[in-house]
């Protein structure tokens, strides 16, 4: 398949860059961390590797990198285990979560001794070291480093080898408004080159920007997995706001729509038929202040697919009664 | 491999620890050559035989950095966690392992240049000065290199010891007190002794003698220079295969 002295990047073979998550287990102990979990991500596709703490996500990583062994199945980039790469730094990017770094060590020298490792240029730690804003400090020792310097470093690690495919835990983590931003624009540049990139992230908005699909796991299992087109189909939510609402719910219910009632009186209904919902206002005769179609929402989708899974006390429940396919019903008690 | 041992080579001389490592050895060297040429003046004085071996293979007092930087070759990584990020870059074990070994063969070998040269420089200066004949018959030529191929199984040895142990602060205590005590327990209560020839220690012992040693308990017979070299060899492969089987695929997480 992929030759040893192919130069990564930018390949022309359709599979390069193709990871194959199958029927993957890791038994902790007697606790299922991941749970015969199977997906792909296609090459040149940004995908979003979402789940709630502990859902395994970090562990699937772990796995498909060759640093945890699974109990059970297979997880391959280009058809191979990470092991089996011939130039895994040419090959694969990677930043798992909490980046580690020798204390006594600069970015530069940390960076050079995974050049050396990889049998690239010295030079080549300098050029990603401006490429991640990090030129300043890079003779710095990283003792001395922020949680986001920390973190921009782990990022340059990736981009050494110039790999074709990305695979980073948490990205976002401890970066500043800035250098969230800055990350956008980074994986748009590296969408737009080709690359492919699994990203695991809590920061749903903005992998809903910049991600093409998504792979959402809970409790070690999958639980939706496709493009982001393809999981917001039958999301679509209408929103309506008005005085006395109270008619129109009954209609609505009547003509077979399903949603719920918000506290502070608005109704959601799952449609996308603003007209439909507007003319039955105007039939029976009830005064709208509002009539708009909600926009897509990873974040909802993500808390009704895991809506009470995750771990802790629910403070504030976005989202509720999002689960698609159940009856009409009344949210919170209101009036 | 070249660009493995490249990157193991930058590692280490990336931190401080060669050089006071080099420091300690130099240290080591010149402790142990000072003390075996005032022996040889004694014996000299006294018309004895002059032991020229012993003076002039004293760099073998390195060893006791090439075991440090051995020591910590993995434990720093697990230590920092920079074991992740070594694995991303090598993720055959086996590789890995056998990478920075060869670096500990390349600081052994500055090691053994500055130890050499320092070991050679007090003795011939020593013993010109207080009339001694030089001579660098009796096995010395050997001997040098038998010094300076210990000093990369010493490295060896302690990279097994931590692949096995991870735990950065236990290898260094457990090197320690091995090489300061139990090797001296080990040569010197009765019954035990007599299995000391097949330690790490007495295969170390034998491989740096010329033959003969003197000072051991009769019950104690090492193995020949060459058996001693292939022991602590053997010693080194073994903590080497142990950790690298079931310390180094372990979970790494
Ligand atoms: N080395 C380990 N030993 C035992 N249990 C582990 C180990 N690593 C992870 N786990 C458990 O496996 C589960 C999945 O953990 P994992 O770190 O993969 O979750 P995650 O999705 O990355 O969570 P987060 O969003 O908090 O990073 C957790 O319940 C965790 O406690
Ligand atoms: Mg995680």
């Amino acid at each position: 398949m992929t030759g040893p002295d192919r130069p990564a990047g930018h390949g022309a073979n359709p599979a390069d860059g193709r990871i194959v998550v199958d029927n993957l287990t890791k038994i902790f102990g007697d606790q299922r961390a991941v749970d015969s979990l199977s997906f792909t991500v296609e090459p040149g596709s940004v995908t979003g590797f979402l789940g709630p703490n502990g859902a395994g996500k970090t562990t699937t990583l772990r796995m498909l990198l060759g640093l945890v062994r699974p109990t059970s199945g297979s997880a391959t980039i280009n058809g191979m285990k990470y092991e089996a790469l011939p130039r895994p730094l040419q090959t694969v990017g990677a930043a798992l979560e909490a980046a580690s770094f020798h204390p006594a060590h600069t970015g530069r020298q940390h960076l050079r001794i995974y050049c050396a490792a990889a049998g690239l240029p010295a030079r080549r730690a300098d050029e990603v070291l401006e490429l991640v804003g990090l030129g300043q400090v890079s003779r710095k020792k990283t003792k001395g480093y922020s949680r986001g310097m920390r973190q921009r470093l782990g990022l340059a690690g990736t981009l050494l080898g110039d790999p074709k495919v990305l695979i980073l835990d948490e990205p976002a983590n401890g970066l500043d408004p800035e250098g969230i931003r800055w990350l956008r624009g980074f994986f748009r540049h590296l969408a737009g080159e080709g690359r492919t990139v699994l990203v695991s992230s809590h920061q749903l908005a903005e992998v809903q920007e910049v991600a093409d699909r998504a792979v959402i796991l809970n409790r070690g299992r999958l639980v939706r997995a496709g493009t982001l087109g393809e999981l917001s189909a039958g999301t679509a939510t209408t929103v309506v706001r008005g005085p006395a609402l109270g008619p129109l719910q009954q209609a609505l219910t009547d003509a077979g729509f399903g949603g719920t009632s918000e506290p502070d009186g608005a109704l959601r209904i799952r449609t996308d038929q603003l007209a439909h919902v507007g003319h039955l206002a105007f039939t029976h005769n009830v005064e709208l202040h509002e009539l708009r179609l909600e926009e897509f929402d990873l974040e909802r989708l993500f808390f009704s697919l895991t809506e009470g899974e995750h771990q802790g006390a629910d403070l504030d429940p976005p989202g509720r009664g999002q689960r698609p396919g159940l009856p009409y019903q009344q949210q919170g008690g209101a009036r | 491999m070249i660009n493995l041992i490249r990157s193991e080579v930058l590692k280490i001389r990336s931190t401080q620890v060669w050089f006071w490592m080099a420091l300690l050895a130099a240290a080591f060297t010149a402790l142990g050559t000072i003390g075996t040429v005032v022996e040889a003046v004694n014996a000299h004085d006294r018309g004895d035989v002059v032991d020229y071996y012993a003076v002039f293979t004293q760099s073998q007092g390195a060893g006791v950095a090439l075991l440090v930087l051995g020591l910590l070759g993995l434990t720093t990584e697990f230590r920092h966690k920079t074991i992740t990020p070594t694995l991303l870059a090598t993720p055959n074990r086996w590789l890995l392992l056998a990478g920075k070994a060869a670096s500990y063969a390349v600081f052994a070998i500055v090691y053994a240049l500055i130890c050499v040269l320092l070991n050679f420089a007090i003795a011939i200066i020593w013993l010109s000065a207080a009339g001694v004949p030089l001579d660098y018959g009796h096995g010395v030529p050997g001997g040098v290199l038998k010094a300076f191929l210990s000093l990369v199984l010493t490295g060896m040895f302690g990279l097994g010891l931590g692949a096995l142990l991870r735990n950065q602060a236990a290898a260094m205590v457990f090197g320690i007190v091995y090489i300061f005590i139990l090797d001296n327990v080990l040569n010197f209560v009765p019954w035990v002794r007599k299995g000391y020839a097949w330690t790490p220690g007495g295969g170390l012992k034998a491989f740096l003698s010329n033959g003969h040693i003197e000072g051991m308990p009769d019950d104690v017979h090492l193995l020949a220079p060459v058996a001693g070299g292939l022991l602590f060899l053997a010693w080194a492969l073994a903590l080497l295969a142990v950790g690298g089987r079931f310390s180094l695929s372990r979970d790494i997480s």
